[in-house]
């Protein structure tokens, strides 16, 4: 754990690190985008979620609605993502000693992990293919499960604001 | 009485006092569900214009692919209209005197109206226009993003 903390150190006191945090305009774009690629990545996962609960768009095939918005979704993540990794450079040491950072990374990664569990298992068997009503019961749980993984992982980005710096 | 006296009252008032006093920890709730509210109303708003753009769901008509995601847009908005009266009462002068929240109160006039006005009626019909769906898009997304960027700018100010 000390060497993990000594690496963020690093990579915070790097000349980019301390670029983005002393700017007066860097942090608060970075930071700003990787709220606002929120309403993408986790707003079209909502969407995909709430139509695998049932809840949405229910007359769209599951396939249809995970093929349509595939692209628009990754987008999104790619976008929180790479401002994620931007704002974490000029923060790494100060969040990382928080165990909220550590659960949200652990979660991001079980949400991935979920979607594909989904992507891979589930959406391929027959009744999701041939959109069989009602649809198997593993279709609402993935659903259920991404939408609190992440909700989680708000909850938990949104917390680390609040650590002291 | 003053637009001030009145805001200090608001601020002083046995409710508002009840918010700030509690608990750090209510304050946080609140900024937690006004941004959870927004990002609900932005992803509706995100898809509906996704399709309005032709880019997704094309084989599906418009009414039926933005009729779930209107009645979540409202909802998102209620919400955080709820949460973010909650929030102004607690610190009525912090507010009031900070430009990016009159800059996040004017865009979101403007947004609603837009809302009402013209995506409402544009969202709900079989085959608008493209050049009519690409502005009517465009207007709504620069102005509730807009809403979004100022709302997090208030904290920058």
């Amino acid at each position: 754990m000390s060497s993990l903390i000594a690496i963020a150190e690093s990579i915070e006191q790097s000349q980019i690190g301390v670029a983005i945090a002393e700017s007066r305009y860097w942090w608060p774009i970075f930071e700003g985008t990787h709220l606002l690629s929120l309403s993408i990545s986790f707003g079209l996962i909502l969407v995909t979620d709430l139509r695998l609960v049932g809840v949405l768009l229910r007359r769209v095939p599951v396939t249809e609605v995970l093929h349509q918005l595939r692209p628009y979704v990754l987008g999104g993540f790619a976008l929180t993502f790479i401002s994620g990794g931007l704002v974490f450079w000029s923060e790494a040491a100060t969040v990382m000693v928080s165990p909220l950072w550590t659960a949200k990374i652990l979660l991001i990664l079980l949400g991935g992990l979920n979607a594909l569990y989904f992507e891979f298992v589930i959406a391929r068997r027959p009744e999701v293919v041939e959109n069989h009503t009602p649809l198997p019961s593993s279709v609402r749980y993935a659903g259920l499960a991404s939408m609190m993984i992440w909700t989680v992982v708000i909850v938990c980005g949104r917390l680390l604001a609040y650590l002291p710096r | 009485m003053s637009i001030v006296d009145a805001l200090i009252a608001i601020q002083n008032s046995g409710f508002a006092r009840a918010i700030t006093k509690s608990d750090h920890l209510v304050i946080a709730g609140l900024q937690i569900i006004h941004v959870f509210a927004f990002l609900l109303l932005l992803s509706s708003l995100v898809l509906m214009s996704l399709r309005l753009l032709g880019l997704v769901l094309q084989r599906q008509s418009l009414p039926l692919v933005t009729y779930g995601p209107t009645r979540l847009f409202w909802s998102g908005l209620s919400l955080a209209a709820i949460s973010g009266a909650l929030m102004f009462v607690t610190g009525t002068r912090h507010y009031f005197y900070n430009r990016a929240f009159d800059a996040k109160m004017l865009l979101l006039l403007v947004a609603v109206v837009i809302q009402l006005v013209l995506f409402r009626k544009v969202a709900v019909s079989e085959s608008p226009s493209p050049v009519l769906a690409t502005a009517t898009v465009a207007l709504s997304l620069v102005f509730w993003f807009g809403v979004a960027i100022a709302g997090r700018a208030i904290g920058f100010v």
